[in-house]
């Protein structure tokens, strides 16, 4: 990595006439080498003409090493005045690697790519974003992030000299705080006043993200900082130590194991739990040393589905029997003992009365007022705070610990058991999915069979898995990669740019990235699809499309009988159906390749067969399925 | 989303209960219209096969009997919205059920290559 240096001197241009003028503008150099931080005098008006003067070492140079130093690998950003120094910067001085800069066209879809990139790759990305106007199309994505506890690391130009600002947009386009507008759902901004402050703040902003639970952090970028002469003399990059992550206290633990072993029909249910392969590893030995059933929620790949203990489909009856339940990282603890009816609000316990809870989670760490993403309160008997995966291996070694043969000999006869209803879940799955196997429109079932059947013999990623059920389901999974969740807040447009970040993230490990896309989500931003060719990132994009909102539709005609109206008019506002979107030649627009619409479910595997192929000679596919609408 | 899903016992109703007490004068072509533009397909699919993410339970094949299959339209129970003869009328129903009765079996998983690879 590059260190700034100190430039004393604003060039002049060679061809400068006139000893005065000469002289005016050696004047104007000498002043502003004298100049204290953050912005040299500008030069007399006698030289001040366009040409005159160079800043051959401007402030955003600096920014860049500082960033090197963090070994970001991309930067994701539309481009944008009030980070226009820091753009070429990356560009020229630092020959636009580590990061690359990512041509994105929406800054929702920058943080979402941000978003998926860092869940596949374990470690975050840049966004670049305009201030006001590029921060507030960022927001929603930025609150995906927040929820779905995934680190991104935005960087937002701003002008906050008003002297220095040109009249007119730039005024439109700066800030006096631009955290204010996200500081909901940040963990940490700053809007640093001088080069050795940005240098400071960025690292800080850096640590602070990466320590669980991670989230998305904001640095503003002052646009005078990044674009005068680096004047400081002294300036320097803290290196970066990351944080031990918060491990769960051992008596609490021991605790946690006593209950655990003492149960007699425990489950663990595991949200957010783990963030690797190790924690996944992790997982599977506290379960198998308790022989305790696992339900997964999907956000996370937690535990194999292959595994005898993941039971996850068996979810109301393991909740409604269970005498202790071990949650990790849940988000919605309420919801595993709750249900809500909709309209009524009518409470349904689905869990025992006496059942005792155990939550390990780094939830009261992270409790902020506004938005509600905390969900509904639930006391839990033994509440433990801690960083989940950190805290399994030692409630691995407290369960062991207390564990005698003997208990160990009785929790052993349980496994034919959950073998059995493991093998009755699956069973039942199958038989599910059968059903309106030759439909048309194709069953979200029959098209994640296919998909399946595509990519079977792939070292494969469903970079967004969440928004059908049936991969989780039907697909073996045993890695933690292959599966990434969905956006955490729910917020629609999501899922295409998130799937493009976690692809460029495995095209750089070898591994094959698919998608199950829903037509909705893409049309928020579908430019992102020129992202994904530009960059020649591989991705198999399977439309699922039901050409319309499929939520959405159920809401209103339940709002229709409700009210004792009339039901049909429920598809108004909801469905997309007139025309219909073609979203074949919206890839192809967009130079991607492009395949359907299709709806003829025999017609599936062979469309999959050809996209596979392109995908895998590293360009993405997408292949337009008409789906049921769930 | 709050998701749209009838009782355990009535779905298991649906997986094991024969057919019964059938309507006469049923028209399962209007029915697969009324089917859509009712919205029932877009909880149940197009096929009566159910939906995915908890959107509601399958309800073919081997549907409700017909009385059973009036009751839960008209006064469902959990979360399903009642459907009135305002705006559903009796013959409604029995076109709707003429068409859930129409379909094909889909064929069991066992004989599905795909489903067992």
């Amino acid at each position: 990595m590059s260190t700034p240096e100190r430039d004393n001197d604003i060039q002049r241009r060679a061809f400068l006439k006139g000893a005065a003028a000469a002289g005016a503008a050696l004047a104007a150099a000498t002043t502003a080498t004298a100049a204290e931080e953050p912005r040299p005098a500008p030069p007399p008006a006698a030289a001040n003409l366009a040409g005159d003067t160079f800043v051959t070492r401007p402030g955003s140079d600096f920014m860049v090493d500082v960033i090197k130093s963090l070994d970001i690998d991309y930067v994701a950003a539309n481009p944008a005045a009030s980070f226009r120094s820091i753009h070429e910067s990356i560009l020229n001085y630092g020959g636009n690697r580590k990061p690359e800069f990512l041509t994105a066209l929406h800054e929702e879809s920058s943080v979402a790519m941000a978003h998926g990139y860092a869940k596949a790759r374990g470690k975050p990305m840049a966004v670049f974003a305009h201030s006001t106007v590029g921060l507030q199309h960022a927001s929603m994505a930025v609150y995906n992030a927040w929820c779905d506890r995934v680190p991104v690391l935005i960087f937002a130009g701003n002008g906050t000299d008003a002297t220095a600002r040109r009249p007119g947009v730039e005024w439109y386009h700066s800030m006096q705080d631009p955290g204010a507008l996200m500081r909901d759902f940040l963990k940490w901004d700053d809007q640093p006043a001088s080069l050795q402050h940005f240098a400071e703040s960025t690292v800080r902003a850096y640590k602070i993200m990466m320590a669980p639970p991670p989230e998305p952090v904001l640095i503003a970028c002052d646009i005078e900082l990044q674009e005068t002469q680096i004047h400081a003399g002294t300036l320097s990059i803290p290196k970066l130590v990351l944080s031990a992550p918060p491990q769960a206290d051992e008596k609490a633990l021991r605790e946690a194991a006593k209950w655990l072993i003492a149960a007699s029909q425990p489950v663990i249910v595991a949200d957010r739990a783990v963030r690797s392969a190790e924690g996944v590893r992790a997982l599977v030995e506290l379960a198998e040393t308790l022989q305790c059933p696992v339900i997964c929620t999907g956000n996370r790949m937690n535990f194999p589905s292959t595994h005898y203990l993941n039971l996850s489909e068996n979810r109301a009856s393991l909740v409604a029997n269970a005498d202790v339940i071990l949650m990790l990282e849940v988000a919605d603890s309420w919801g595993v003992l709750h249900g809500l009816g909709d309209p009524w609000k009518d409470v349904r316990r689905v869990a025992k009365p006496d059942v005792k809870v155990i939550h390990i989670t780094l939830a009261d760490f992270l409790m902020k007022s506004n938005y509600q993403d905390m969900q509904r309160f639930l006391p839990a008997d033994l509440p433990i705070s801690g960083d989940a995966e950190t805290s399994l291996p030692p409630l691995v070694d407290a369960v062991k610990r207390q564990l005698t043969p003997a208990r160990a000999a009785t929790l052993g006869q349980k496994a034919d058991g959950f073998r059995t209803q493991h093998r009755e879940m699956k069973e039942r799955q199958k038989a599910a999915a059968a059903l309106g196997w030759d439909a048309s429109p194709v069953t979200t079932a029959r098209l994640a069979t296919e998909v399946w059947n595509a990519v079977k013999n792939e070292t494969w990623s469903l970079v967004v898995s969440d928004r059908v059920s049936w991969p989780k389901r039907l697909w073996p999974t045993t890695e933690y990669h292959q599966m990434l969740g969905g956006s955490g807040g729910a917020g629609v447009g999501y899922s295409a740019p998130a799937a493009i970040g976690a692809a460029l993230a495995n095209r750089d490990r070898g591994i094959f990235s698919v998608t199950l896309q829903p037509d909705g989500d893409l049309l928020y931003a579908p430019g992102v699809l020129w992202t994904a060719a530009h960059h020649k990132i591989p991705l198999l994009i399977v439309m699922f499309n039901n050409r319309g909102y499929g939520q959405e539709i159920m809401h209103v005609q339940r709002m229709a009988n409700l009210h004792q109206r009339n039901p049909k008019n429920a598809r108004i506002g909801t469905m997309m159906w007139d025309p219909h979107v073609d979203f074949a030649k919206l890839a192809q627009a967009h130079g991607v390749w492009g395949e359907g619409p299709i709806t003829d479910p025999n017609a599936v595997g062979p469309a999959l067969a050809r996209a596979r192929e392109i995908v895998k000679g590293g360009a993405p596919a997408l292949v337009d399925v008409v789906c049921q609408l769930r | 989303m709050a998701i749209i899903v009838a009782t355990a016992a009535l779905v298991l109703t649906a997986g094991a209960a024969v057919a019964q007490d059938t309507p006469a004068g049923g028209s399962a072509e209007r029915g697969q219209k009324l089917f859509v533009d009712l919205g029932c397909f877009a909880c149940h699919g197009t096929h009566g096969q159910g939906g995915d993410r908890g959107a509601g339970p399958r309800i073919y094949p081997n549907p409700f009997p017909w009385p059973v299959f009036q009751h839960m339209v008209r006064k469902p129970r959990r979360d399903m919205p009642a459907y009135t003869e305002k705006w559903v009328s009796d013959q409604d129903l029995a076109d709707m059920y003429a068409y859930l009765l129409s379909l094909k079996a889909a064929p069991a998983a066992k004989d599905i290559p795909l489903l067992n690879r």
